[in-house]
C-alpha cells in the first residue's frame, strides 16, 4: 500500500450537479479523478496533492464519447486516449497530428486508462494532446456552479498544473471546429530516452492550409519549452498570406524558438530545448506542407 | 483508515471486498485475495510488471485504486490456465525462452492476452507496441514478442 494520499472519501457521482456540488463543498481538499494516471503515481504526490482528502470520480457522468455535432467533432472529457486512435472520425488529413500525438502519448497500456480531459486538465507543459488540439483551434466546454461555458484552449492553460478552471468546475467536452480536408497537420515529439514511456523534451504540432503555395492559415503549437503549451503566434503570423518556401519555413521555425522560454531540468537543458524547438518546428511545418498537397 | 465495500469479478469469481480508500488494485489482488502472480516493480506506471486485464483491456494495477475497479471484471495471470493445462501464452513463453527470472512475465503475458482477444492475428509491430510498457531486465525483448506471436498462431489454430 504505497499511495500517499490520506483519503477521507471517494465519490462516484451520477450527475454533473452532484459532482459540481461535491467539488464546491470540499474545495481545496477535493480533486477530480478520471484515469488517475497523473494523480496516482507516487512521484506526483508532492506538496501539490498534500491537501487532497476527497476524490471525485467522473467515470459515471457519461463523458466517454466521440461524436459529430453541427459540423464540429466533440470529444467527451473522459474518453480514453486509445479511443482517439481507433476513431474513424480522426482518420483524415486535418487530424493526422492528433492521431500522431495520441500514439506518442505514453504506451498502449496506459492509453487504455489515461483520458483526453485528464491530459488537458493536468496542464503539464509537455502534455502531448494539448498541442494538436491547440493547432486545431479547439475549445473546451466547462460545467460549473453557474452552468456551462466555453473556453478557447488557447487561454485554458495558466501555468504548470494550473488551468482556467474555477472552483467547482469540471471539463465536459473538447470541441474541434471543422477543418478543410486539404489542411496538412503533423505532430513531432522528441524524447530524452527513446522509449515509449517518456515525456517530451520538446513537442510540436503544426497545421497549414494552402491555396496552391499560398498559405491561408498556419498554426504552430509548442510544448515542454515554457510554463504552458502555447501557440507561437508571431512565427505562424509570418507564414500567413505568404507564398510558402523553405526559407520562410526556416525563419518561422527560428521565430517560434525565440517565442519559447524553456528551463533546464533533468531531461534537457534550456539551450538544447530551444535549438531543438527550431528543428522540430521546421520538420513539422515541412511535413504539414507536404501533407496539405495531398 | 476509511474503508469501502466493493465487489469485483476476479478470474470468473465474484468477491465481496472491504478495501481502504488508499488500496490500489494491486494491493487488493495480492494482499487481500492472495493472487501474488501480479507483480509490483516500479509502482508508478513505468515497468508494466503489474499489468492485468480489466473489462478485457490491459491496464496497470499499480495505477488504479481498488474503489475505481468496483464492479469490474478482472483477469490476472492465475486466471489463464485451465486446470493443469497452461494457456497457449504461458506455453509459448516457456518454449520460446521468454522467461528468465520471471518477474516481468505475468505482466507481459497479460498485455499479450488483451491484445490477442482484440486482435487474434497481430503482426510483429502490433505486438511490439502492445509490449512497449513492459520492461524486462533479463531476457531482452525478441523472445517475448516471438512468444506472443506464436501463442496467437496457436490460438487461431485451436479455434479452427
Ligand atoms: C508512465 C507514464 C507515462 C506517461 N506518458 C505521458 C506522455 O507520453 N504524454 C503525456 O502527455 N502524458 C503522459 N503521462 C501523463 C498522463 O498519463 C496523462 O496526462 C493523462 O492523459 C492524464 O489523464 P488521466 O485521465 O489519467 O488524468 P487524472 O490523473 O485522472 O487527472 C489529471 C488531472 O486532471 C484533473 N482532471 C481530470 N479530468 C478532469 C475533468 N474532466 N475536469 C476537471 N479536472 C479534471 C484531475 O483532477 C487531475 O488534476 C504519463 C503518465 C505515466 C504514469
Ligand atoms: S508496478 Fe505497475 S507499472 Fe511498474
Ligand atoms: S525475465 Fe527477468 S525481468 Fe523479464
Amino acid at each position: 500500500m504505497s499511495l500517499q494520499y490520506n483519503l477521507e472519501n471517494y465519490y462516484k457521482p451520477e450527475t454533473m450537479k452532484q459532482a459540481v456540488d461535491l467539488l464546491l463543498k470540499f474545495g481545496k481538499t477535493a480533486k477530480v479523478i478520471a484515469g488517475g494516471t497523473d494523480i496516482l503515481p507516487k512521484r506526483q504526490c508532492g506538496a501539490q496533492f498534500d491537501t487532497i482528502t476527497h476524490l471525485i470520480d467522473i467515470s459515471n457522468l457519461g463523458l466517454n464519447y466521440i461524436k459529430e455535432s453541427k459540423g464540429n467533432l466533440c470529444i467527451g472529457a473522459s474518453t480514453n486516449i486509445n479511443s482517439l486512435v481507433t476513431a474513424s472520425a480522426f482518420h483524415s488529413n486535418p487530424y493526422i497530428g492528433l492521431i500522431e500525438a495520441a500514439e506518442a502519448h505514453s504506451t498502449n497500456t496506459i492509453r487504455n486508462q489515461a483520458t483526453v480531459g485528464g491530459n488537458l486538465c493536468n496542464a503539464s507543459p509537455c502534455a502531448d494532446l494539448a498541442l494538436p488540439l491547440l493547432a486545431l483551434s479547439a475549445c473546451v466546454v466547462v460545467a460549473g456552479p453557474k452552468g456551462n461555458h466555453t473556453i478557447q484552449l488557447d487561454t485554458f492553460f495558466k501555468g504548470p498544473n494550473c488551468t482556467a478552471l474555477l472552483p467547482g468546475e469540471i471539463l465536459l467536452e473538447i470541441i474541434i471546429p471543422n477543418h478543410q480536408e486539404t489542411t496538412g497537420a503533423s505532430f513531432i515529439k522528441l524524447r530524452h530516452h527513446q522509449t515509449e514511456v517518456d515525456m517530451a523534451v520538446v513537442n510540436v504540432a503544426t497545421q497549414l492550409l494552402l491555396d496552391g503555395n499560398n498559405c491561408l492559415r498556419a498554426m504552430i503549437a509548442l510544448g515542454s519549452v515554457g510554463p504552458t503549451s502555447f501557440l507561437a503566434k508571431k512565427a505562424a503570423g509570418i507564414l500567413s498570406r505568404q507564398t510558402l518556401n523553405k526559407k520562410l519555413i526556416e525563419q518561422a521555425a527560428m521565430l517560434a524558438a525565440d517565442e519559447s522560454a524553456p528551463i533546464d531540468d533533468n531531461r534537457a537543458t534550456a539551450g538544447y530545448r530551444k535549438e531543438m524547438a527550431a528543428v522540430l518546428v521546421k520538420n513539422s511545418l515541412e511535413k504539414s506542407w507536404e501533407r496539405s498537397r495531398k | 483508515m476509511k474503508k469501502k465495500n466493493i465487489w469485483m469479478n476476479v478470474n470468473g469469481e465474484w468477491h465481496d471486498l472491504t478495501v481502504t480508500l488508499q488500496d490500489r488494485l494491486i494491493d487488493t489482488l495480492r494482499d487481500q485475495i492472495g493472487l501474488t502472480g501480479t507483480k509490483e516493480g516500479c509502482g508508478e506506471g513505468e515497468c508494466g510488471a503489474c499489468t492485468i486485464n480489466l473489462n478485457g483491456k490491459a491496464v496497470l494495477a499499480c495505477l488504479m485504486l481498488s474503489v475505481q475497479a468496483d464492479g469490474a471484471q478482472v483477469t490476472t495471470i492465475e486466471g489463464l490456465q485451465n486446470g493443469t493445462d497452461l494457456h497457449p501464452l504461458q506455453t509459448a513463453f516457456l518454449t520460446e525462452s521468454a522467461v528468465q527470472c520471471g518477474y516481468c512475465t505475468p505482466g507481459m503475458i497479460m498485455a499479450g492476452h488483451a491484445l490477442i482477444k482484440q486482435n487474434p492475428d497481430p503482426d510483429k509491430t502490433t505486438v511490439k507496441t502492445c509490449l512497449a510498457n513492459n520492461l524486462c531486465r533479463c531476457t531482452g525483448y525478441e523472445q517475448p514478442v516471438k512468444a506472443v506471436l506464436k501463442a496467437a498462431g496457436e490460438m487461431r489454430r485451436k479455434i479452427k
